[in-house]
């Protein structure tokens, strides 16, 4: 046999385009849009209904998250107990969750029970009758789960970002007083309900091995005929109010490590430096291999583990870097992430890592959208910006275009020590450092 | 229904191969049998922190990371207290990089004295973000020792402190790969969009060479039965108390695993469940509680765990919990019940299915255990299971005497 090269890389491919399973659009009679994406190995489905019922839509803090929870806790037709029996005993699951803008009620389902398990999901979405001793009982435990969570450094360290960032009282940030468990009314959950939960406000994906029958189930159930029209909502305005105080720190009696955040507001997905700035992002802290993970952890082992990411929000977005480290490194730690962005502004990214990168999230696109309920998932994401999929064909080619010279704009642009707010939660004040 | 092909090298060391063609990617998953019930009792933790050495450079390859994700891959590993598992995703296009990655550090490390000083930090950083920087976070490293008074399970993966860690040195290290990490030793699966003959040419061509090698197995001290209530009392800064009950029961392999399976879904799996209605909607005294078995390949714990509703005594709450196990050994459950979990299970089984990584994780595990295609006849030894199994193992697991029980306090 022929001596092989153990130092020497194999050949490989790059991947210049992605094959993404595409999803086709129908109207309900009372125009539902139902996004469907058909295929995969399994006889399973997953079908999704969205509503515009999210943290943004809420007068007062918990209303959209209660009112998404109780969805499960009683019907007109069905106690909270009979409707767990029924979900449970097709071996089909029900998830709930809620967005900043949206809220969905999410059913896994072999797709030979669709029928049943679609018709309990009607039920729940359209009869939901919110019983006070459910409610009381889900509250407490959201408030326990509050109470254990805020003892957490990385928990304050973002509650806090959040609101320096969006200002105390927007809905991105998201921040609340445990008060607010003990204020909270179930009228005005209710209300809540009966006003978003429309179909005007609502939503369908349907993922997985999808056929006539069922799409006519949906219409049955979900059609003009048993389920008419309400009127719309207007839809509130919050504006958002950053703060000029750009550190913080979160005193978190005993911890033996310091969460850090630093991080700054940013566009969304929409702006033109978006495929780029994730590029910046990837360098920086956004995978294994990045800068941050390299000398932060790989190097100096202060940390189990370093990232930083971008949120995109519909209305604005954020970017940040986080980590927990040991409380007697901190101050060094965040010395070595600022010296890491500073050598954004101030080098450019060597062409080899940069094609790096670009490898390694066409990679990550491959993963994340090899199956009909991850594509479900991002195409979630996607809708509320108006694209489908599709966007990651355009995505990927421009990513290919994006050079060093870009990257290093971008750095100087938008990683300004003094635009970035740093928070640290933990036992010791660690925000001063020396630079 | 999972197919797949199978083949040993000269070397002992096994592949299997799942095809599925829906994914543009392919997975290869390597498990190592090797784990934390191995260690030395006064070294712990060392296996894991070994599978942190082998991102550190192997023989040939100074970085195993970097090339990975030049073609489009991404992986991970993890320890628990049996096996060591490693696995990585590329575009089905570069599989070869990821033999040619595996492959040498199956040969051997670089054994990098700076890597093991990092890696050692990390290990401690991490030991401390999981155990001591979140609420109830050391639980497991006080019920383990209660529960387990011979076997090595009483120390968690992670070790019994960060003392053990610091003391490693790097003639551990290199000791440890040449008794444990050897063709001989491991599993490979590689699913996802692959043809066996493609897997078998590279196979042959990387790991062929690599020499089978000694594997030191050292008699592991099996845990006595209990025969006394074992208990433990903490206090911690923590919002609410807490209540963590450990039943011995027997192997993952045992045909009575999946009477007990199906006992904690009854218990616990969904929200019609027993304990999730009756202690969290009806009488309100938990705010969440969880029934589970570790699925250890050695005999194993069946948990309850939970978190006390703000107000609620301990004395009262764990009463609670017995009332609910008695009633599972002293009356059989009904025909009904036994169905919905059954159902379940087999939902779960089917869901499970979708993921080539997650299928090719479930057919090295059970490889180890003796046969791979158990992961397609597991579901006719849940089918088979009957009232009286259930209320047969009930009455043999929820014994007093079988019980180790961890109090939680809040300081308040």
């Amino acid at each position: 046999m022929d001596q092989i090269l153990r130092n020497i890389a194999p050949d490989f491919k790059t991947i210049d385009a992605i094959d993404i399973l595409p999803s086709q659009k129908q109207l309900l009679s009372n125009n539902i849009p139902i996004h469907i994406i058909n295929g995969g190995s399994q006889d399973v489905l997953k079908i999704e209904f969205i509503f515009d019922a999210g943290i943004w839509q809420q007068n007062s803090p918990l209303v959209a998250s209660m009112a998404n929870s109780m969805l499960n806790e009683g019907t007109i037709n069905y106690t909270a107990s009979e409707i767990a029996e029924k979900f449970d005993f097709f071996g089909a699951f029900i998830g709930f969750s809620t967005g900043k803008h949206d809220a969905s009620i999410s059913l896994y389902t072999l797709t030979k029970y669709i029928k049943d398990t679609l018709e309990i999901t009607e039920d729940i979405i359209k009869n939901s009758r919110f019983p006070e001793k459910e409610f009381r009982t889900i509250l407490l435990n959201k408030k326990q789960k509050f109470q254990i969570n805020h003892q957490k450094t990385n928990v304050l360290a973002k509650n806090k970002f959040n609101k320096l960032i969006y200002g105390p009282n927007h809905p991105y940030a998201n921040c609340y007083d445990i008060e607010e468990f003990d204020k909270i009314d179930l009228k005005v959950v209710k209300e809540f309900y009966h006003k978003y939960y429309t179909p005007n406000n609502c939503k369908i994906i349907i993922a997985g091995k999808v056929d006539q029958q069922i799409l006519n189930q949906l219409e049955a159930l979900f059609g003009i005929e048993k389920w008419p029209l309400q009127k719309e909502n207007c839809i509130p305005e919050f504006k958002i109010q950053p703060s000029k105080e750009k550190k913080a720190f979160v005193m978190v009696k005993d911890a033996v490590q310091s969460s850090i955040r630093i991080g700054r507001s940013l566009f969304n997905k929409t702006h033109k430096d978006y495929a780029a700035m994730q590029l910046l992002n990837l360098v920086l802290g956004g995978y294994f291999g990045s800068r941050l993970m390299q000398n932060i952890r790989e190097d100096k082992g202060y940390t189990y583990g370093i990232s930083s990411f971008i949120i995109s929000h519909l209305n604005a977005g954020h970017f940040a870097i986080v980590t927990e480290v040991g409380k007697d490194v901190c101050a060094d730690a965040i010395k070595e992430i600022f010296y890491e962005i500073k050598k954004l502004r101030e080098e450019l990214v060597p062409e080899e890592e940069l094609n790096l990168v670009k490898n390694y999230i066409s990679g990550e696109m491959l993963r994340n959208l090899d199956s009909p309920f991850s594509l479900s998932e991002s195409l979630k994401g996607n809708l509320q910006f108006g694209f489908d999929n599709s966007y990651y064909q355009n995505f990927i080619s421009e990513l290919k275009q994006v050079n060093p010279e870009q990257i290093n704009k971008l750095a100087i642009k938008y990683l300004q020590e003094e635009d970035l707010s740093l928070i640290v939660s933990g036992s010791e004040n660690s925000i001063s450092y020396n630079s | 229904m999972i197919k797949f092909d199978k083949f040993t090298l000269d070397n002992g060391l096994r592949f299997i191969v799942h095809r599925d063609e829906t994914t543009p990617l392919a997975a290869v998953n390597i498990l190592y049998n090797i784990g934390a019930k191995d260690e030395d009792p006064d070294k712990t933790g060392f296996a894991h922190l070994f599978e942190h050495l082998m991102f550190g450079g192997s023989v040939n390859i100074p970085i195993y990371d970097e090339p990975l994700q030049r073609v489009g891959g991404d992986n991970n590993a993890w320890t628990n207290n049996d096996v060591t598992n490693y696995y990585l995703t590329v575009p089905k296009e570069n599989l070869e990089t990821a033999f040619w990655l595996e492959s040498d550090r199956m040969l051997s490390l670089a054994f990098s004295e700076k890597s093991l000083e990092v890696q050692k930090n990390v290990v401690i950083e991490e030991f401390k973000q999981r155990y001591f920087n979140q609420p109830y976070g050391d639980v497991w490293l006080h019920l383990r020792p209660l529960a387990y008074k011979k076997h090595p399970y009483q120390w968690p993966t992670i070790g019994k402190s960060i003392e053990h860690i610091k003391t490693t040195s790097l003639d551990d290290v290199k000791e440890f790969f040449f008794h444990h990490y050897a063709p001989n030793n491991a599993i490979v699966v590689v699913s996802g969009n692959v043809e066996t003959n493609e897997v078998k040419a590279l196979a042959q061509k990387w790991f062929a060479p690599i020499e089978k090698r000694k594997i030191s197995k050292k008699v592991i001290p099996q845990e006595p039965a209990q025969n006394e209530f074992r208990s433990l009392h903490l206090e911690r800064n923590v919002p609410f108390d807490a209540i963590y009950m450990a039943f011995h029961m027997g192997k993952r392999t045992d045909e009575d695993f999946y009477i007990i399976d199906l006992i904690s879904d009854i218990l616990s799996n969904g929200q019609s469940s027993r304990i999730f209605q009756s202690l969290i909607k009806e009488q309100n005294l938990f705010s969440s509680i969880d029934a589970y078995l570790t699925g250890d390949f050695d005999p194993g714990l069946f948990l309850v765990t939970g978190k006390l509703s703000e107000g609620v005594n301990m004395e009262v709450a764990e009463q609670a919990i017995w009332t609910e196990l008695d009633k599972m050994r002293e009356s059989k459950v009904s025909e009904y019940e036994l169905q919905k979990v059954k159902n379940k299970i087999e939902s779960s089984l089917v869901f499970s299915e979708i993921s080539y990584l997650n299928k090719a994780m479930n057919l090295a595990t059970n490889e180890l255990w003796g046969d791979a295609n158990t992961i397609n006849t597991e579901v006719l030894q849940y089918r088979k299971v009957n009232i009286d199994d259930i209320l047969t193992e009930s009455a043999k697991l929820f014994r007093k005497e079988n019980c180790s029980t961890l109090y939680y306090h809040s300081k308040k």
